[in-house]
């Protein structure tokens, strides 16, 4: 589904590369749960942003369900990412003026869903995490978990065959992160969702079908489970 | 998906009540007052538009140089109008108008003065557009004693309006009882001339005379459809010389080849009639009212750009300042699949939505002052059906205009950006990429700089022309008007007054500074016709009380003296005229005046004084010569009182008045005509400081939003600060500088453009003002504190904000 070949990335900081992506190459097949862990500043995220082709590498190749997404415009990026990714983002990004019912539904709106089928999905989606209560609340009214929450059930929302999620657990108590690792799982057997996440927690990243570690902008192991 | 843009952009406005505020109403007030200048300039520009020839019509005026002596008259020949509608095709009609002004009309007993009286031709209402509602307009003003009123004299005469056959006691020079011929409509307030009444030219007997070297007459022609005015003027000199020169040969006893060859003329031009209001301002020589200055016209319209541009940069200013706190959201909004031209849609639409209810803002409190600018802009502008047909797409072209604009930075910059980059923070970081925002804070600085200084060395000149030493002393003089109705008891009346209690001085003469009363005559230096060696000067009648009740200065020589017999030919002159004279001192020099006709003879005038120059017609002019001579002139009588109890002293004159007359006792005060003479300038003046003082208001309304949003920007900054230690003031400090900085460099922008253009306009008076240093000193001064007000407001708010519920916002 997707392939990553001798991809890097680096800053100029003064005169000298400071490679963040460091030729990384990785091969991702439809329906694999991976999930990647790394100290900080290791370039998860870099590299978790890379692959949903919202940040550019510096040099490599970058193939996406038989796409070349290197030589693609930002338009046909987009709408590949449209189309197929749903992204969990680790400082939530949601859209302060809209309420969670309406963050929710962004996506499906500019996928061109019509209001009653919206209606529906979101109302779905707000129960499955258990947060229809909250569906007329603003971001700021929420505490970090549940931002959180939200900006899952966001990325869930247009039903993506890859899912990026980076620390998706990260400010979830752990009953909660286990809840939402538990429905990655459900999603990725029985939907067939394609997920590459980012996280730090040994237990979570167990979900997984393959753990990557990075280091200084390398894959240092990768270990299938 | 457009529900969920306006959605969006309504909580995003709504979330920053203050900034949307402080956006629509900055943007607000500056659309209303640039309106109001714009009704301002419209009417102006609409003045004598009403006719529907207007293009057609045409002022003849009249150019005279004899030596070194230049007048230019509003007015012309008495023959003229006939004659050109005789000799020249390309005439179709001309028109003769004669104002007289003081005219007594009789209503019951009551004797009322109306200054609207005009003598006309019949052709009047075929140059014109002067719509009749009762009578017949081709035979209205033929026979002698018939005169043609507005509906509004109708109803102030009569009570109502068909009053056609009635007849109207009109004194002055007619004493019988003139006939009303017709009623016409209201002449138009956009008129350069007010008619109340229009008396046939007939009744006036002047009006046949055929003398060609006097002006008398306001003279207008209709040109035929297409004909080129310029081809006519061009005939003007020969016609001319034909006309005139025989007259001139018997009268001034000199060709009219000699007359030209000593660098003297007589010069006929055409004025477009729409070109009078402005462009013409020959008020002392035959002009029909007051008129407006295209100056003035260029200045509102300049200041009028200003507004809008400072009201627009304000708008822009602030919608992208607040839309990079919406970077984020567009960053968001385009990880989650929205297009471009999607986002560009969403801020146009927005920006388009608040320019919207800003303009109608602006109409609607445009409308609500509008009385109150037409009271002191002395205008009386309504707004109708002819004003929307300009209004309504204008208003639409600014809500589509000022939107694209606001919109425009939000709408390509931010839309353009990488989600990426938006979305760790970097766009966000607002201000310190705002250079095109400082750029806009300097641009609208210095205007408003240049603005106040404008206005500081405008008012200054005012001030000054108003109450600098005019040479005489205006205050404390009544004018008793009229006074040419005691007949012979004039003097009388001026030596009873004289002796009441509280008057120090008297004196009979309708020549003051403050009147438009004037008359002019030539003077030559040798007994002989010559006008190289020719003085033109005004020629004013007095008595011997005149210079000392107007306390004018003698600089050299003596005032007139009712003991000295000869004084009745002797004359006092200005500085002015005693060097034009080439005279350094006139006392005891002799000038002659020519008798005319073919062998003329010359009377000498014994100068026996010399005025020190005072003013008496516009401020802007250098004084011209005058020459003062002891003359019966009984037009009003001019009394300096001395005493705090004024309508004690007015009943007793008014008693005395009675004795000698029953006609209504009318009087002003110098002091008073004077103001109303410079009211035009002086109104100008307070409308400049108005609309100044909202241009600056304007900008600081920008900077108060921009250093509220800047404070905001750094709330994260400011509350870490505050934990580290940092004082209110250096917090405050930190975030003035920065605008603070673009202040001082508007000043140093402005300062020599303000210097250069009011030092131009400067130019134009002949008692002006030098500009001091001082003048930057505190428009820059002024700037700085407005807007270190302004921003400090902001910057302490945001400094002594408790800095945990600054940190938990983030
Ligand atoms: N714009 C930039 N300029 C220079 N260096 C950058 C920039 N953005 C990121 N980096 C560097 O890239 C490296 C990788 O960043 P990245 O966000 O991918 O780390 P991470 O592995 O996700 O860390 P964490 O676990 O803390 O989220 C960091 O060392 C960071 O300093
Ligand atoms: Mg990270």
């Amino acid at each position: 589904m997707l392939s990553l070949q001798h991809i890097s990335k680096f800053y100029q900081v003064g005169g000298t590369r400071n490679f963040v992506i460091n030729d990384i190459s990785l091969e991702v097949e439809a329906g694999e749960f991976i999930s990647i862990m790394g100290p900080s500043g290791s370039g998860k995220s870099t590299l978790l942003n890379i692959i949903g082709m919202l940040d550019e590498p510096s040099s490599g190749y970058h193939y996406f369900v038989g796409e070349t997404v290197h030589q693609l415009k930002d338009k046909q990026r987009s709408a590949l990412y449209k189309k197929y990714i749903g992204f969990v983002f680790q400082a939530y990004h949601l859209i302060d003026e809209l309420t969670v019912y309406e963050n929710i539904e962004t996506p499906l709106i500019y996928q061109d869903f019509k209001s009653t089928e919206r209606k529906a999905m979101v109302a779905d989606m707000l129960d499955r995490f258990q947060i229809v209560g909250k569906k007329d609340l603003f971001p700021a009214q929420l505490s970090g978990g549940q931002q959180q929450l939200v900006g899952i059930a966001r990325a869930l929302i247009a039903g993506p065959k890859l899912l990026l999620a980076d620390e998706p657990t990260g400010n979830l108590n752990s009953k909660q992160g286990e809840e939402i690792m538990q429905l990655f799982k459900k999603l990725n057997k029985e939907d067939g969702v394609t997920i590459i996440q980012v996280t730090h927690s040994e237990k979570n990243a167990e979900y997984g079908s393959r753990i990557i570690n990075l280091l200084d902008g390398r894959i240092e192991s990768s270990k299938q489970l | 998906m457009i529900r969920n843009y306006i959605k969006t952009a309504f909580r995003s406005l709504q979330k920053n009540k203050g900034f949307t505020t402080i956006n629509v109403l900055g943007l607000a007030l500056g659309l209303a007052t640039c309106l109001l200048i714009v009704f301002y300039v419209v009417d102006e520009l609409s003045y004598d538009k009403y006719n529907v020839n207007a293009s057609r019509i045409y002022r003849v005026n009249e150019d005279l140089k004899l030596g070194d002596n230049k007048v230019q008259y509003a007015v012309c020949m008495a023959p003229l109008a006939q004659t050109l509608k005789n000799d020249f095709p390309d005439v179709e009609n001309a028109v003769r108008l004669k104002r007289i002004s003081g005219m007594h009309v009789t209503k019951g007993t009551e004797s009322i003065i109306e200054d609207n009286v005009l003598f006309a031709d019949p052709s009047v209402f075929d140059v014109f557009t002067l719509p009749v509602i009762y009578g017949d307009k081709k035979t209205a003003l033929i026979e002698p004693n018939t005169v043609v009123i507005t509906e509004a004299m109708a109803k102030k005469y009569f009570g109502r309006l068909n009053v056609v056959g009635e007849n109207l006691i009109i004194d002055g020079n007619l004493q019988k009882p003139i006939k009303v011929t017709a009623v016409i409509k209201n002449i138009p307030e956009q008129s350069h001339f007010h008619a109340d009444f229009l008396l046939s030219m007939s009744s006036y007997p002047d009006s046949r005379s055929t003398e060609w070297l006097r002006s008398d007459y306001n003279t207008y022609v209709l040109m035929r459809k297409g004909a080129d005015y310029k081809k006519l003027e061009a005939q003007f000199p020969q016609f001319l010389r034909k006309y005139s020169g025989g007259q001139m040969q018997q009268e001034l006893n000199m060709s009219y080849d000699t007359f030209e060859k000593n660098g003297s003329f007589f010069r006929l031009n055409m004025m477009p009639l729409t070109d009078i209001h402005l462009h013409s301002n020959l008020t002392v020589t035959g002009e029909l009212g007051i008129n407006g200055n295209i100056e003035y016209v260029y200045i509102f319209s300049a200041i009028a750009i200003f507004i809008l541009l400072i009201a627009c940069v304000n708008f822009m200013n602030l919608s992208t300042a607040r839309s990079a706190n919406r970077a984020r959201e567009v960053g968001v909004r385009k990880v989650l699949g929205s297009a471009r031209k999607h986002l560009m849609f969403q801020f146009l639409a927005e920006s388009t939505m608040v320019t919207f209810i800003a303009v109608i803002i602006a109409l609607a409190a445009a409308m609500l002052v509008l009385p109150a600018f037409n009271h002191f802009a002395g205008k009386n502008i309504v707004v109708n059906s002819h004003t929307l047909i300009w209004l309504a797409p204008s208003a639409l072209i600014a809500i589509l205009l000022i939107g694209f604009l606001a919109g425009l930075y939000p709408a390509f910059f931010l839309s353009a950006f990488n989600p990426m980059q938006v979305l760790k923070g970097k766009i966000s970081a607002g201000f310190k990429g705002g250079a095109l925002r400082s750029f806009l804070v300097v641009f609208q600085f210095s205007i408003s700089i240049f603005l106040i200084i404008g206005t500081l060395v405008i008012y200054n000149q005012l001030h000054y022309i108003q109450n600098r030493d005019l040479g005489y002393n205006r205050n404390q003089v009544l004018i008793i008007e009229h006074a040419f109705e005691l007949g012979d008891h004039a003097k009388t009346f001026k030596q009873e007054i004289k002796q009441l209690p509280g008057v120090t001085n008297a004196t009979l003469s309708g020549y003051l500074p403050t009147t438009s009363n004037r008359s002019t005559g030539i003077f030559y230096k040798e007994a002989a016709v010559d006008p190289k060696r020719s003085l033109f000067p005004q020629i004013w009648s007095v008595d011997e009380d005149y210079i000392s009740t107007l306390a004018m200065k003698i600089k050299s020589g003596r005032d007139f003296s009712a003991q000295m017999p000869s004084d009745s030919n002797a004359i006092v002159i200005n500085e002015a005229a005693a060097k034009f004279l080439g005279f350094t001192d006139p006392v005891n020099k002799i000038i002659f005046r020519s008798s005319g006709g073919p062998n003329p003879t010359y009377k000498p005038y014994t100068i026996i004084g010399m005025v020190k120059d005072f003013n008496f017609s516009s401020l802007r002019d250098n004084i011209s010569p005058v020459v003062m001579q002891l003359n019966a002139d009984n037009s009003s009588l001019s009394i300096k009182v001395n005493t705090a109890n004024i309508p004690a002293l007015l009943s007793q004159i008014e008693a005395k008045w009675k004795d000698f007359t029953p006609v209504h006792f009318q009087y002003t005060f110098m002091d008073q005509d004077f103001d109303a003479m410079y009211r035009s300038e002086q109104r100008i003046g307070t409308i400049f400081i108005a609309f100044t003082t909202l241009a600056i208001v304007i900008a600081c309304l920008g900077l108060f939003g921009l250093a509220a949003y800047a404070a905001e920007q750094r709330t994260k900054e400011i509350g870490i600060r505050k934990v580290l230690g940092a004082s209110i003031a250096t917090i405050a400090g930190m975030l003035s500088l920065d605008f603070i900085k673009l202040v001082c460099i508007s000043i140093l922008i402005a300062s020599p453009i303000a210097w250069y253009l009011m030092q131009k306009w400067l130019q134009d008076f002949a008692y002006r003002i030098g500009i001091g240093w001082w003048v930057f000193a505190i428009a820059g001064v002024a700037a700085l504190f407005i807007a270190f007000i302004t921003i400090s407001f902001q910057s302490i708010k945001a400094a002594i904000a408790n800095p945990v519920t600054s940190l938990r916002s983030e």
